[in-house]
């Protein structure tokens, strides 16, 4: 802890020259950045391959699937069984939560956006950054071999309710590991919490108050807050269900097979403690970077940037305090059960006014439809309408009828999944060239934009209405049901949107490869915007990003300031012409 | 006295350490939170039939690790002044070893009564949170030796990993009172 970078006056550390140094087991944030986020794409995939088996599955019941299944599925001649199809749902919501969201959104532009957005060298404890990489591919190490256990893989749903999670519902390695994977990946995640928020409190540059600071570091630093104080709670959850599967201990365990038995309630409580910060903490990240990018394409001011930071302040306040709204049919007393009612809708209203912010900010803007700018205007889209149908759920009478119906599944895909889904893209279009060195081609971009755009909408928006016509979720095969008959034609067309939206994805694939080898070179500040990362260091930046910590004097949004004549935007830390003697005292 | 670039350069292990403390002070506060589930749901605690816990050997842990949160910032104080603290880390792993030692004791004994972790969600709650704790307790010995190791490098200008450990020690002790109260004592 004594080499800790807690003071902009430390010195200059020399590039480190060994490949294991530089590469492998490096320190610098830039590098972890990437690490994680080769991680995440890695798994993005396989999670995504997942969801269309799924989808497969849902479409055409009983056919093996194309291409790939004989190989994964050989037991069965390449058809998924029902017990694969239980570990596919299973492991998809895991991996795309802890394995592909987390690592990029917040591994990966949390750790390379903070230092470089607040005038910093590097994170204030570097080497607990590089612990939390390698802790978090530990857990997925342990999360691949759960695969290929006797018993296969995890099977309890990612939420993972017992008695389902119990060594009664599944017996086997598999679940076990999961636990234990989820643990790690946790610890990871504290560790990068612990990091990001010192790091914002203590090595922001000079001037570089908190409402000095780009709105992408908001949403990553409140984040950090929500992920230090709610992992935890989880991390307790997974320590007590590992006892009970593997000591025998009592938490979770009811019935007559037990005496003196615990309360499978008890682990939903615990989980959803977590679980609802949870899903602000996958989406924060992205409306921070949204509000930022809505800005700097508009080519005006964010507006209502400080109402926004408050407002995405207060939604994680109330974030804590909702969480018994996914628990409205466990027997929760109807007095609690309507608190949680109030509390939940409370959420409309900070999330509006950021939302109406948004809005405000296109308003009259010269805006330039570059592909950042395309993925969060799709943000925003998909975003509001995940919001609209929460609605549905945090009424206890409708959620009544809602509840664990694909309405849940479109609901909370449209928001934590679809919207975070095009966040990461956004962010990843744009600071590309930062990371790389290099730019995207824009015409693949814009492809991939659409093949993903319009099919994530048929399909979340075709999942919410198979739910409003009351099809459960993770259900092998809905066509053996009467009642759920008429709607094969729906679950058809969402499996083959889904499949389009697949194909979209090997624009991406080819874009993002053939940009690494053989893009274009990126000038130091190619979308012309005012914030440190872009205005004081080059593309990639070098290991020590800024030769001066820079001097922060203008919020992040300056557009079109009158004093400007030559260009349209103003860096944090330009000296304006015509009032620089005065502003430099 | 530390000087003021002394001051900032604690600044970040200071606060890093907090945001650590805060967190993993709410996991300990889960495990109440799922000792408070369990419980509230039976009409008497200990549930009838189950093994009485002693109350002496804790209450007596619980007065070893008050006097070891003492001694241990003596050591804080002696290293500011440019003292030796070794003397004083030496107590407080002392008392930390003795802690660890009754509780092993009283684990035995508890089990040798008849109350195991896997007999009744009394056992499991008694056994997961107090071995959960004595854990910390066993990660915080480790770090004092790790502070003797190196007692000679603190000097009153240097002497981050010292606070830190102080903090993390203090932390560790208070989960312990609060512990003490519900599972013991309540």
């Amino acid at each position: 802890m004594s080499d800790a970078h807690a003071s902009h006056d430390d010195s200059i550390h020399p590039e480190p020259t060994s490949f294991l140094r530089k590469y492998v087991f490096s320190t610098d944030h830039k590098v972890i950045a990437k690490q994680f986020i080769w991680l995440g794409l890695a798994f993005l995939a396989v999670g995504g391959t997942m969801a269309m088996m799924i989808r497969w599955q849902l479409a055409h019941t009983g056919e093996p699937f194309p291409v790939i299944g004989h190989a994964i599925f050989s037991n069965s001649a390449g058809i998924i069984s029902p017990a694969a199809y239980t570990s596919l749902f299973t492991m998809h919501g895991t991996i795309m939560i802890f394995f592909a969201i987390t690592p990029i959104m917040i591994g990966g532009f949390g750790n390379f956006c903070i230092p470089l957005m607040i005038g910093a060298r590097d994170m204030v404890f570097p080497k607990l950054n590089m612990f939390s990489f390698w802790m978090m591919f530990i857990s997925s190490a342990i999360l691949v071999a759960s695969f290929f256990m006797p018993m296969g893989a995890a099977a309890a749903g990612w939420t993972t309710y017992p008695t389902l999670s119990t060594v009664m519902g599944t017996p086997g390695w598999g679940q076990t590991l999961w636990v234990v994977s989820i643990y790690f990946a946790g610890g990871s995640t504290v560790m990068g919490a612990v990091n990001y928020i010192t790091t914002v409190i203590v090595l922001r540059a000079p001037g570089m108050g908190y409402f000095k600071m780009p709105l992408t570091v908001w949403g990553l630093w409140l984040t950090a807050i929500l992920n230090a104080l709610f992992v935890p709670v989880l991390a307790a959850g997974m320590i007590l269900l590992f006892l009970d599967r593997v000591v025998g201990t009592h938490f979770f365990l009811a019935g007559a097979l037990v005496k003196s038995g615990g309360d499978p309630i008890l682990y939903q409580h615990l989980f959803w403690i977590f679980g609802h910060p949870e899903v602000y903490i996958l989406i924060l990240p992205g409306w921070g970077v949204v509000s930022d990018l809505l800005s700097f394409f508009s080519r005006k001011p964010a507006y209502g940037y400080k109402v926004t930071a408050l407002a995405m302040s207060a939604v994680c306040v109330l974030s804590a305090v909702v969480y018994g709204h996914h628990m409205f049919t466990t027997g929760l007393s109807p007095l609690l059960g309507q608190g949680f009612m109030l509390l939940t809708m409370f959420i409309s209203v900070p999330a509006e006014i950021f939302f109406l912010n948004w809005l405000h900010t296109l308003w009259k803007g010269k805006i330039r439809l570059t592909v950042p700018m395309l993925f969060s205007l799709g943000l925003v889209f998909v975003f509001g309408l995940g919001g609209l149908t929460g609605l549905y759920l945090a009424t206890i009478s409708t959620d009544l009828y809602l509840h664990d119906t694909y309405f849940v599944v479109g609901h909370f895909h449209l928001t934590m999944a679809a919207a975070v889904f095009l966040g990461a893209f956004a962010s990843i279009y744009f600071w590309f060239p930062k990371m790389f060195g290099k730019m995207m081609n824009s015409t693949l971009g814009k492809l991939h934009f659409w093949f993903s755009f319009v099919p994530i909408n048929f399909v979340f928006c075709g999942m919410l209405y198979v739910g409003f016509g009351g099809m459960q979720r993770r259900l092998y095969n809905p066509s053996i049901y009467q009642t759920f008959q008429h709607l094969e034609s729906v679950n058809k067309f969402i499996s083959y949107s889904a499949f389009v939206m697949a194909f979209g994805g090997i624009f991406f694939i080819i874009n993002f490869f053939y940009s690494l080898a053989k893009g274009e070179k990126a000038p130091s500040n190619p979308w012309e915007v005012g914030t440190l990362e872009w205005t004081h260091t080059t593309s990639p930046p070098q290991h020590h990003n800024f030769d001066v910590i820079p001097t922060v004097l203008h919020g992040p949004h300056e557009f079109n300031h009158p004093h400007l004549t030559d260009k349209d935007w103003l860096g944090q830390a330009e000296v304006l012409p015509a009032l620089g003697a005065q502003e430099a005292k | 006295m530390s000087s003021i670039a002394e001051q900032r350069r604690e600044l970040g292990p200071y606060v890093g350490m907090l945001v650590f403390l805060v967190a993993w002070g709410m996991c300990f506060a889960s495990l109440f939170f799922a000792y408070s589930v369990l419980r509230i749901s039976e009409v008497s605690w200990p549930p009838p039939g189950v093994p009485r816990l002693p109350l002496a050997v804790p209450l007596f842990n619980t007065v070893v690790l008050a006097i070891s949160s003492y001694t241990f910032h003596r050591g804080l104080v002696a290293v500011r002044g440019n003292r030796s603290l070794s003397v004083w880390l030496g107590v407080t792993w002392l008392l930390g070893t003795l802690f660890l030692a009754l509780q092993i004791w009283v684990w035995l004994g508890v089990e040798r009564a008849g109350l195991r972790w896997d007999s009744s969600k009394y056992g499991s709650v008694f056994y997961s949170l107090t071995v959960f704790h004595a854990l910390h307790v066993l990660s915080g010995l480790v770090v004092i030796v790790y502070l003797m190791l190196r007692a000679r490098r603190y000097t009153s200008a240097r002497h981050t990993a010292v606070r830190m450990g102080a903090m993390f020690w203090h932390f560790v002790d208070a989960v312990w009172a609060l512990m003490f109260l519900t599972v013991y004592v309540l």
